[in-house]
């Protein structure tokens, strides 16, 4: 975070945000999380960790147990009661699966058009709209007559691009942007979405398990575990010099072709516990593989190790250590 | 190709077609490849280049629409395409096994984890005794990594976890003592940290398993960490084979080279690489080189008839009439 952007409210902003389900299952514990405007944000964890809450929270479609989610400096409830539909078009989620997304009962033409109806947007300028983007997005002319099931996994993900460009969308959350698309399609739409997002100066949170995606567009990377940030920092950073375990295990196992480039595998032993049990002190004592006494007993707070690096450790690594 | 001197399976010359609305699809367009004994070979491939087909003819378990097939698949001399279906069942589960992409839907939710190994156990050593059976089925969750296997054995899927149903599924696989292993994207479905253990489990159980693993993904550098030998599928052709490594290190053939430029890797920046264009329709005759309408180094010799897979260098077959002009 950069002096000049904390001067500016942050578009959202998380702060300390607590969701507990049925009194028991901690899916989010403390978690705080700023989205500056034109940043891109990566936000990396296994299943469970914690990532969909996230994005639920922070889309207003959930409440959190305890903490504060606000839209450019306005609590989140506030701006809902205030101006739900404004929100809505602020804030857009690409979700995972692209194609299921989309009605499969409608045509392209119909879905594009769908949100002009719902925010009552004037028809005339939203398809002028419609028509410049389709070109903009690489969409074929005779897409717009298709349906879902018609178009190729990286089609369908621009045309959810498209549904949220047409609100002239400020935030997008991508929810595992490229899941199931092939290499060479990956490009095209990573280049794309970088493209626009430089065009309309978009903020992006990017959610995602491609440690490679991560790396190659985003500027500042959250590592979540168990519903807790355990590692925050400029990506550059996060990926030269992790601090905490987890992550430098996790980059340790991405899997890379070129064999000089490759880390030496830190296999982790087990999975990731149950939220409804969590373990005692820091929670990934149980499959850390520098756990101390400590560890079982003195939960870690997230702190600074270096310039914009916060991690949730009793022993970060150091720089050192990360290049032996 | 010429035959690899201890190849357990040679597939030769295998076409498969397929009826659709549009008429016939080639599916597969003539595939000649060799699986040798001890080595684990990567096929990789974009969505729509018959990795997942050619599979399934390994196991003579073929799509309905199907319209033609021809060709060999000859394991240890004998034409699969040519046994008989009861006899091919018998083949199914005692020389060949599959590790499937999910572990959730491979498994049968009703029954528990001692069932599903028992039965399999049952159909391939009927001989053994209950007492037998329990034993080898302890001792084979013990080498997957499964802790505590009794206490397991009484387990349904749903109380597992997703890497844990994987193992089980491995065990499976793993006790019919099959000579040829399949596995179809089998980390696909897990998390990155339990994808590094599965990962790390085949390749310990590689050390003591003879026959040969035909390891299906779209990853290349999965493949470039746990497969011995790599073959790179297009549009339902091979367009390259040979050691992962040295295939890996200098692409002999541009589709290989392209599909490695689009890997993100370290240290890159600006614009990501892609490759432009689509895979040519199933339904296309292929009277041209199937990637001359994607290749960058397309010429006019490329659309006068399709290459063949030839030699080219050790153990390394290619089919790009270019191969040394444009990739030296």
């Amino acid at each position: 975070m950069t002096a000049d952007s904390s001067a500016i409210p942050p578009v959202i902003a998380l702060e300390d945000v607590s969701v507990v389900f049925g009194g028991k299952v901690r899916a989010l514990d403390g978690v705080s999380l700023h989205l500056h405007r034109g940043e891109i944000v990566g936000l990396v964890g296994e299943s469970g960790s914690g990532k969909s809450t996230l994005c639920r929270t922070l889309m207003g479609l959930g409440e959190p147990t305890s903490g504060t989610v606000t839209v450019g400096g306005e609590p989140l409830g506030a701006r809902l009661a205030r101006d739900r539909l404004g929100f809505r078009r602020e804030v857009q989620m690409l979700l995972q699966d692209a194609v299921a997304s989309l009605s499969p009962r409608m045509r392209v033409r119909k879905l594009v058009e769908e949100p002009l109806h719902v925010h009552r947007l004037p028809l005339e300028d939203g398809r002028a709209r419609i028509e410049v983007l389709l070109k903009r997005l690489g969409l074929p002319a005779n897409a717009m007559e298709k349906f879902p099931h018609q178009l190729s996994g990286g089609q369908a993900r621009r045309v959810a691009i498209l549904r949220a460009l047409v609100l002239r969308s400020q935030v997008i959350v991508a929810d595992e942007p490229t899941a199931g698309l092939d290499v060479s399609v990956q490009g095209e739409l990573l280049n794309l979405m970088l493209d626009l997002h430089a065009e309309f100066t978009l903020t992006y949170l990017i959610v995602s398990h491609n440690l490679n995606v991560i790396r190659r567009i985003t500027t500042r990377s959250v590592v979540m575990y168990l519903g807790q940030v355990v590692e925050e920092a400029s990506t550059a950073a996060l990926f030269r010099t992790p601090a905490h375990p987890y992550t430098a295990a996790l980059l340790s196992t991405n899997p890379v072709v070129d064999p000089a480039k490759r880390r030496k595998r830190i296999v982790l032993h087990g999975e990731i516990p149950s939220p409804i049990n969590l373990p005692s002190g820091c929670r990934f004592h149980t499959r850390c593989p520098r756990a101390a006494a400590r560890c079982a007993q003195e939960v870690p707070q997230l702190r600074s190790v270096g310039e914009g690096q916060s991690v949730r450790c009793h022993f970060p690594l150091t720089d050192d250590m990360v290049a032996a | 190709m010429a035959a690899h001197p201890d190849a357990m399976v040679a597939i030769r010359n295998l076409r498969l077609d397929a009826r659709t609305e549009q008429g016939p699809a080639h599916i597969l367009r003539g595939i000649d490849l060799d699986f040798a004994r001890g080595r684990i070979i990567g096929v990789v491939g974009e969505s729509g280049s018959g990795k997942s087909t050619l599979v399934s003819c390994l196991l003579q378990l073929l799509p309905n629409n199907l319209d033609r097939i021809e060709g060999e698949i000859l394991f240890e001399g004998t034409d699969l395409l040519k046994l008989p279906p009861a006899e091919m069942n018998d083949w199914r589960g005692r020389k060949i096994a599959m590790i499937f992409q999910d572990p959730m839907t491979a498994l049968n939710p009703l029954f528990t984890v001692g069932t599903h190994l028992r039965d399999i156990l049952r159909r391939r050593f009927p001989q053994l005794s209950r007492q037998e059976i329990r034993e080898r089925s302890l001792a084979m969750l013990n080498k997957v990594g499964i802790s505590d296997a009794p206490t397991r054995l009484d387990a349904y899927p749903h109380q597992l976890s997703g890497g844990m149903r994987q193992r089980i599924v491995i065990a499976m696989a793993l006790l019919v003592e099959p000579d040829l292993l399949l596995a179809d994207e089998p980390t696909t479905a897990l998390d990155a940290t339990v994808e590094a253990q599965i990962v790390e489990l085949l390749d310990r159980l590689r050390q003591d398993f003879s026959g040969s693993i035909v390891f299906i993904s779209h990853h290349l550098g999965l493949v470039a960490e746990l497969c011995d030998d790599l073959c790179v599928m297009y549009g339902g052709a091979i367009v390259e084979t040979g050691p992962v490594a040295e295939v890996l290190a200098r692409p002999r053939h541009p589709y290989t080279r392209a599909l490695l430029d689009c890997e993100i890797e370290d240290g890159q920046e600006g614009r990501l690489a892609t490759i432009p264009g689509e895979v040519p329709s199933a339904t296309w005759t292929m009277d041209a080189c199937i990637f001359a309408s994607r290749c960058v180094h397309a010429a006019e010799v490329c659309r006068q008839g399709p290459p063949a897979l030839l030699p080219a260098g050790e153990g390394r077959k290619a089919a790009c009439k270019r191969s040394f002009e444009v990739l030296p």
